[in-house]
């Protein structure tokens, strides 16, 4: 059996001390010891995008981080993008902008989006494609989801930044919005 | 025999209904928020690998697959296997209490091999162990005795391109006696009189991709025994009847013992139509044999060499047209891979028969379509099934042939194109709504094509640019392949709240939504009171595959007649509460139910409910919908294959660097009629995402192996898919509602028909922008790669 490190993590602002084996990666931390299936495996090699999380506020491919190599990391995951009952104003925007299909891929697209707009609240067009490449969609909903980084963008200039999930889904869930 | 009580009721619906505009419904055509968009934007676990979360103590299992593509098995030794730690049993043919076989149309494939293999993907034993990595570790440590045998990757290996007749070579389905799947062929009027007396006449042959779904949700299953002997199994799937039926072959199992449940798919596109039935049933026979929950979960790559691909195809066309521009006649033949099992392969060929003259009208053609096995990862069904590959070989012929007649391609189009009251070429009259026209115009003036045209003939320098367009048709749910019903379950409770069950699946294209959407406007209640449960087989009646652009308008129909059935029944009652004069007089506008002359009168929908279970009067149904029958003869490819056809025309325009060949789409226009738009949102997305991945089939996505068979672009970074970067600066969308009389309220599917007319679109803008007129003879195969296209650039000396 291989040593086991000990690893502290502040995952979604909960305190962690794990035991990993040295070749773990963060996706299977996250997703299998503490249950945070928002994390998405669609490649497993850094390419598809969808495990993306924030360690220490850096979007990074959590499939290719090691736990053991990130010890006494913050790690925000999209369980922890909004305090509980409310949604963060990415997410409302990519429910308002209506190119959710599949949605393997969502939660990659609102992670990276995260830390684009905590380095710039008003990226241009070409900022965002240039960012938002990091992530894959295989139903073509590209168009939308860069309305949705706009339509946040605007949210979070406003102040709003978390919303009520109630409200959203008395206002929003199988609603007719148009 | 007398008409069934569903057709009647869907055919007085759309009656009652044809002349209202789309915007006069309350719900119907709406842009409405999906049932599970906060679910996904929240990241919760709703994906099948996600559900493992919930399971205690599981089995994890890994298949070993084979390392030859053409090989006879001498022996398996799984000794040192089963002696790994973590290893609790090591599964092989033998294992298997049924029948071994996952074939998903014919019995072909093997879930285990016994005495052969045919690809480098095919699956020699299961492990069964406490986690993933020991199982991932002990695969390696099976010992399989190959004996190798001549390895088949070109079709033509197999068939020749010529009379079409098999070669002589070691046979890959040796227990067939043959390596031909199946053979179709159209024979209608007197192709040989006709091309004599024709002034043009264009030949060419064509070639499309085995093109990769890339649904970025790898397969996953988890099976739970249950305590009867029976099986509970979580699968990514479009099908879960067709699972169902999978496993139980498997296990021996009759068909009730197998519960199949089908969580949210992260995308389908066709190929988790029968890849379902092979990790469910992999999952199924561990948890039985081991009364533990099993668990499969594929790597990118293990999903890629398991699932099927889009079927390659080769074909050669000749087209004959008149001086004035009237097509004459067509003659083509058609070989379609297959690759190492039939998957869907007796059935894409048979669609991509149906469909090889295009959308006009043709009264001479000779048409040969083949299939053969090769030994590659199988070809099976993917968004547009055999469809695309044939729309592109003639929408490149109508533009070769509108160039030599000296036509505008849109031009020559319009005095082709199948209208109503035209027969198809399969002698079917089309006797409703055939929107082709409209949307052509309307795409023309959209993008403004002429406009444009006119402008990017005259532009020079390196960046060059172009226009092209196609038409497209194709024909809805499955046809002549078999019985096509589909079936649904409503439960209005007892708090008013409705509980809504479709036997088809969303692997993440929305129809689900178009079925609450019609339901909704048929019971007079807003779509949050419905709540959308995952398909499951022990709830619902069989409803048929989610296949073949279906949903919307079978499963639409059987959610029509149930419906249809508890509005009587609830407009009864209410009558009989509110005094209204006629059943026909109550409104229902939940949560206000009322007579239509008195609305300041009213009851609660939920008071109308109430008193229905009061009274004995059910509030649950199930909605069943069988297809007209369809009808093929074979030996001359005519009849009614299908029932109606979506109908559809794109334009793409181009940028075309000529010193690298890279070619860009810039903008892009989509029209397609069908019938009614019921679920605007998802209607949009699909014309939008089907544009999105027609485009990655024109310019970039293609399967490539090594000579012995093995399938070498695994991953996204060697298996290209468009970017966000590779998007047009702008889609497009609109569409015709040419109504279609057997919908619900109109409508066609939209599913597949959004990817079919694409890839010639661009490569027509392609062929366009490169001017030359032989050059465009050249613009011949798809993908339009960088290297292909400077190839063509250079040949012809275009600067």
């Amino acid at each position: 059996m291989p040593t086991l490190h000990k690893v502290k993590l502040k995952v979604n602002g909960r305190e962690f001390e794990l035991e990993v084996p040295p070749h773990e990666r963060l996706i299977d931390t996250l997703r299998y010891r503490l249950g945070l299936m928002g994390v998405k495996e669609g490649c497993g090699r850094g390419e598809c995008g969808t495990c993306i999380v924030l360690i220490n506020g850096e979007p990074r491919h959590s499939c290719l981080t090691l736990t053991a190599r990130i010890d006494g990391s913050e790690v925000q995951t999209i369980e922890g993008l909004a305090p509980e009952g409310m949604l963060h104003a990415i997410q409302v925007a990519f429910i308002e902008t209506g190119g959710i299909q599949c949605g393997f891929c969502t939660p990659g697209f609102i992670m990276v989006t995260k830390a684009l707009l905590d380095r710039n609240p008003s990226p241009s067009d070409e900022e965002i494609r240039e960012w938002l490449t990091s992530v894959l969609c295989r139903c073509g909903s590209y168009p939308y989801y860069e309305l949705a980084v706009k339509r946040a963008a605007e949210y979070l200039r406003q102040g709003k930044v978390y919303f009520s999930e109630k409200e959203v889904r008395e206002k929003l869930h199988m609603k007719v919005v148009g | 025999m007398s008409r069934p009580e569903y057709l009647e009721i869907v055919e007085s619906i759309f009656e009652k209904t044809k002349h209202v505009r789309t915007d006069e419904f309350k719900y119907i055509g709406k842009r409405v928020v999906r049932w599970d968009a906060i679910s996904k934007v929240t990241g919760q676990p709703i994906f099948a690998a996600d559900l493992v979360k919930l399971v205690k103590n599981p089995v994890y299992v890994v298949s070993v697959r084979s390392k030859y593509a053409h090989a006879l098995i001498k022996s398996v030794n799984v000794a040192d296997a089963e002696k790994y730690p973590g290893v609790i049993k090591v599964f092989t043919a033998k294992d298997i209490p049924g029948i071994n076989d996952i074939g998903y149309v014919i019995p072909d494939q093997p879930m285990i091999a016994n005495y052969k293999v045919r690809y480098i993907g095919d699956t020699v034993a299961l492990i069964a162990a406490e986690s993933l990595e020991n199982a991932r570790d002990a695969a390696e440590l099976v010992v399989v005795d190959y004996e190798p045998l001549p390895v088949y990757l070109d079709p033509l290996q197999i068939v020749d391109f010529e009379t079409l007749q098999e070669k002589e070579h070691v046979l890959i389905h040796d227990e067939r006696g043959t390596d031909i799947l199946t053979r179709y062929r159209i024979r209608v009027g007197n192709v040989e009189k006709a091309f004599k007396e024709a002034s043009v006449i264009v030949e060419n042959v064509y070639k499309t991709p085995a093109q990769e779904h890339a649904y970025l949700e790898p397969e996953a299953a988890i099976a739970i025994p249950e305590p009867d002997g029976g099986v509970t199994i979580y699968a990514k799937t479009q099908c879960p009847f067709d699972v169902r039926r999978a496993v139980s072959n498997v296990l021996g199992l009759p068909y009730h013992m197998v519960r199949v449940i089908a969580p949210a798919l992260g995308g389908g596109f066709g190929g988790a139509e029968d890849v379902g039935n092979e990790v469910a049933a992999k999952a199924a026979l561990v948890a039985l044999a081991l009364k533990r929950p099993a668990v499969v979960i594929h790597t990118r790559e293990e999903s890629t060499i398991a699932h099927t691909k889009r079927h390659a195809m080769i074909a050669y066309y000749k087209h004959a047209a008149s001086r004035d521009g009237r097509l004459l006649a067509v003659e083509a033949r058609i070989v379609m891979d297959t690759g190492a099992y039939a998957s869907l392969g007796p059935f894409v060929p048979w669609r991509a028969t149906v469909h090889s003259t295009g959308p006009y009208r043709v009264e001479n053609a000779k048409i040969d379509v083949v299939n053969v096995y090769t030994n590659k990862v199988p070809a099976g069904a993917f968004r547009g099934f055999g469809n695309p590959q044939v729309h592109f070989a003639v929408e490149r012929q109508m533009d070769l042939l509108a160039e030599e007649l000296g036509m505008d391609p849109v031009e020559f189009r319009l005095k082709n194109i199948l209208r109503n009251g035209d027969r198809t070429v399969h002698g079917q009259l089309l006797d409703h709504g055939v929107g082709l026209e409209e949307a052509l115009k309307r795409a023309v003036e959209l993008s403004r094509y002429y406009e444009k045209k006119k402008l990017y003939e005259s532009m020079t320098g390196r960046v060059r640019r172009g226009i092209g367009v196609a038409v497209m048709y194709h024909g809805n749910s499955i046809g002549a392949e078999g019985a096509d019903y589909s079936a649904v379950s409503i439960i209005i409770n007892r708090d008013g709240s409705i509980t809504f069950r479709s036997g088809t699946t969303d692997m993440g294209q929305g129809s689900l939504m178009s079925l609450v959407l019609i339901a909704a406007e048929v019971l007079g209640v807003p779509p949050s009171y419905f709540r959308i449960e995952p398909p499951d087989t022990a709830s619902v009646p069989d409803s048929g595959p989610t296949v073949a652009s279906r949903v919307t308008v079978m499963t639409g129909n059987a959610t029509l007649v149930a419906a249809y059935k508890l509005r009587q029944r609830l407009n009864t009652v209410a009558t009989k509460m509110l005094g209204c004069k006629s059943p026909d007089d109550v409104v229902i506008e939940a949560p206000k139910v009322y007579c239509k002359d008195n609305p300041e009168k009213y009851i609660t929908w939920r008071e109308l409910v109430e008193q229905c279970f009061w009274e004995g009067v059910p509030l649950q149904e199930y909605g069943y919908f069988r297809a007209p029958r369809a009808e093929w003869h074979d030996e001359t490819g005519t009849g009614q294959p299908y029932f109606t056809y979506t109908f559809g025309a794109i334009v793409s325009e181009v940028e075309v660097d000529l010193d690298t060949g890279v070619v860009r789409v810039i903008e892009a226009t989509t029209v397609y009629d069908i019938g009614r738009v019921i679920n605007r949102v998802g209607a949009e997305l699909h014309a939008v995402g089907g544009y999105i991945q027609g485009m990655g089939y024109a310019l970039m996505e293609d399967t490539y192996y090594s000579p012995d068979g093995r399938l070498l672009n695994l991953s996204f970074s060697t298996y290209h898919i468009p970017t966000i970067l590779d998007e047009p600066s702008r889609i497009n969308v609109d569409f015709v509602e040419a109504g279609y009389f057997r919908g619900p309220f109109g409508a066609k599917g939209l599913g597949e028909p959004s990817i079919v007319g694409v890839a010639p679109s661009i490569a027509n803008a392609v062929a366009h922008a490169l001017r030359d007129k032989r050059a465009k003879y050249d613009v011949n195969a798809i993908p339009l790669t960088p290297d292909f296209v400077y190839k063509i650039i250079r040949k012809h000396k275009i600067e």
